[in-house]
């Protein structure tokens, strides 16, 4: 007994000592700066709130609510598209669906960095790749989409699709066949296959995807940068911004506080709920 | 009868269909990166007037090019090294062995996966520059490992799960002691588990961008470069460049799918026997 004891220490303390150190430590320190006096880079004993007033005071929850609202509305646009797409992969079962779901997966892992001026020098104006496409082709000059908010979300939904499609395809996974089959021949149409079906079994999966969509969007900064011309200023560039020019930390960490606290009240639920043995088992 | 077996056909072309455009739209970005690189005038005008490599010439010339992949390749393998390392063990404890706070040690493991990551970018050089300690590649490796060895965990969890643990038994009862069951039964198994969370490790870290922004100092990594080069001071360079770390990172991906199938083929037979 002492000794399997001893062999789950040794197992569970390197990860712990990690999580502990670069994750637990810093939100801690976070928490703390964003309590200390405006401008002040020194721990000192008296606490204060005002962080939070000049926070939500001073428009910075303008940033926050356009992360806010960009992420809801890639997710939603990212579940919408996923769907179909996890329904025909696990459709075409085989050879084929095994090459297409290969094929999805490998830009997650070119850079983002990469993807986005991909996506900007396709969407370029005059000589982009589409623009420059279609003048020399049909002669027809397009406009750009190129420094606006619909181009942001592009990219956004872009580089996110496969965060939801994954998990998705996993809860897709989990659905029986035969009880689709079994539905449809005791007479259900499509909607109540969708509803009564499909939508509870998959239920897991496309929470998690969503989950991590969320999450992962709500941080963007890239495709703003990138994309969308910086039109609106997002969380996290104006987090950058108190870090780094204003020199002003302690509102920096204020900010960041709200954002984990968004982060905590989207995450805890879902992830209460899901139970991901089950998810991962299959 | 005929008339359901043609709307399910029918459905089945729009599905097809459907597949075909999403790749497509996965994929022009990445297309457009190659076509970009193709040329020698700092503005685009597509077509391109002259198609030249000229771009990759350069890129391979510059000295930028190799120190750039080189930071970049730093991190990538004290990442890749350590998180492979850590995460098998938290595997273990996440997926094999009975106890108390598991149900929690496994939530928790999740919540940096669940966190955005620059913002854990900024919580952390806040707390390296509290700490006194000046960011370089070494503060982003260790960045990097906090969002990656938790992704670990998960994939090699998943080939745990699938794990007869009757075999380490049947080791134990053949008289073999502990250091040869691990290394003749457990590690073997979990091989195939460990190279994909080796691959996932590498490439996560490759590409990382949002992490990798806020704490690598003076330090400049790939995503890094491309990203402030994207947005002031365009050239063909930048796609060249592109494309030559997203062909390094393909041959990683080639590197490993050759182990993988080399470890499962000699896996195989011991799981059966």
């Amino acid at each position: 007994m002492a000794q399997s004891r001893t062999r789950l220490l040794a197992v569970l303390l390197p990860l712990s000592l990690l999580l502990l150190a670069g994750f637990v430590v810093p939100i801690v320190i976070v928490a703390f700066y964003s309590f200390i006096p405006p401008r002040s880079f020194e721990f000192s004993s008296d606490l204060t709130l005002q962080n939070y007033a000049s926070a939500i005071g001073d428009g910075y929850w303008r940033p926050l609510l356009w992360s806010a609202i960009g992420a809801l509305l890639t997710t939603i646009i990212c579940l919408l598209l996923a769907w179909p797409t996890a329904k025909a992969l696990d459709r075409f079962a085989g050879r084929w669906a095994q090459i297409a779901t290969l094929l999805i997966a490998l830009p997650i892992f070119i850079s983002e960095s990469v993807r986005l001026i991909g996506l900007s020098l396709f969407l370029m104006p005059g000589g982009g790749i589409l623009a420059g496409s279609l003048d020399a082709l049909f002669g027809v000059s397009i406009g750009t989409i190129l420094n606006t908010h619909l181009a942001a979300l592009l990219g956004l939904v872009y580089v996110h699709f496969p965060f939801v499609l994954f998990p998705l395809l996993l809860g897709f996974s989990l659905v029986p066949r035969e009880q689709i089959e079994a539905g449809r021949d005791l007479g259900a149409g499509r909607w109540q296959l969708f509803r009564e079906i499909e939508l509870p079994l998959t239920a897991p999966g496309a929470a998690v995807g969503a989950l991590f969509c969320f999450v992962l969007s709500l941080g963007a900064n890239a495709e703003m940068t990138i994309l969308g011309g910086q039109v609106v200023t997002v969380i996290t560039r104006a987090i950058e911004q108190r870090f780094s020019y204003a020199q002003d930390w302690p509102l920096g960490a204020a900010l960041t506080m709200l954002v984990i606290a968004v982060t905590a009240i989207v995450v805890f639920p879902v992830l209460k709920r899901i139970d991901m043995e089950r998810l991962l088992k299959r | 009868m005929s008339d359901t077996v043609q709307t399910a056909r029918r459905t089945k072309n729009a599905q097809a269909l459907w597949l075909i455009a999403v790749l497509l739209m996965l994929y022009i970005p990445i297309v457009s990166v190659a076509l970009a690189s193709l040329t020698n005038t700092r503005y685009m005008q597509f077509p391109h007037k002259v198609w030249t490599l000229d771009a990759y010439r350069n890129a391979l010339a510059d000295y930028t090019t190799t120190t750039l992949h080189l930071t970049s390749l730093k991190i990538a393998v004290v990442v890749v090294v350590l998180s492979v390392v850590i995460a098998t063990l938290g595997a273990l404890a996440f997926a094999r062995y009975e106890w108390k706070g598991r149900s929690f040690f496994r939530r928790a493991v999740l919540l940096p996966v669940f966190f955005p990551q620059p913002v854990l970018g900024l919580a952390l050089l806040l707390s390296f520059t509290a700490a006194g300690i000046t960011p370089s590649w070494q503060t982003a490796a260790f960045a990097h490992l906090v969002w990656i060895v938790p992704i670990v965990t998960l994939v090699i969890s998943i080939r745990l799960y699938g794990y007869d643990v009757m075999q380490e038994e049947a080791a134990f009862d053949l008289g073999a002691n502990r250091l040869q069951v691990f290394r003749e039964v457990t590690l073997p198994a979990l091989a195939p588990g460990i190279v994909s969370g080796a691959l996932f490790a590498f490439l996560l870290s490759w590409s990382n961008l949002p992490l990798s922004i806020f704490t690598t100092g003076a330090d400049t990594t790939l995503p890094e470069w491309l990203y402030s080069r994207a947005s002031t001071n365009y050239s063909p360079l930048v796609p060249a460049i592109a494309m030559i770390a997203t062909l390094a990172s393909a041959l990683v991906i080639a590197a490993a799918a050759a182990l993988w199938v080399l470890l499962s083929r000699k896996s195989a037979p011991r799981q059966a026997s």
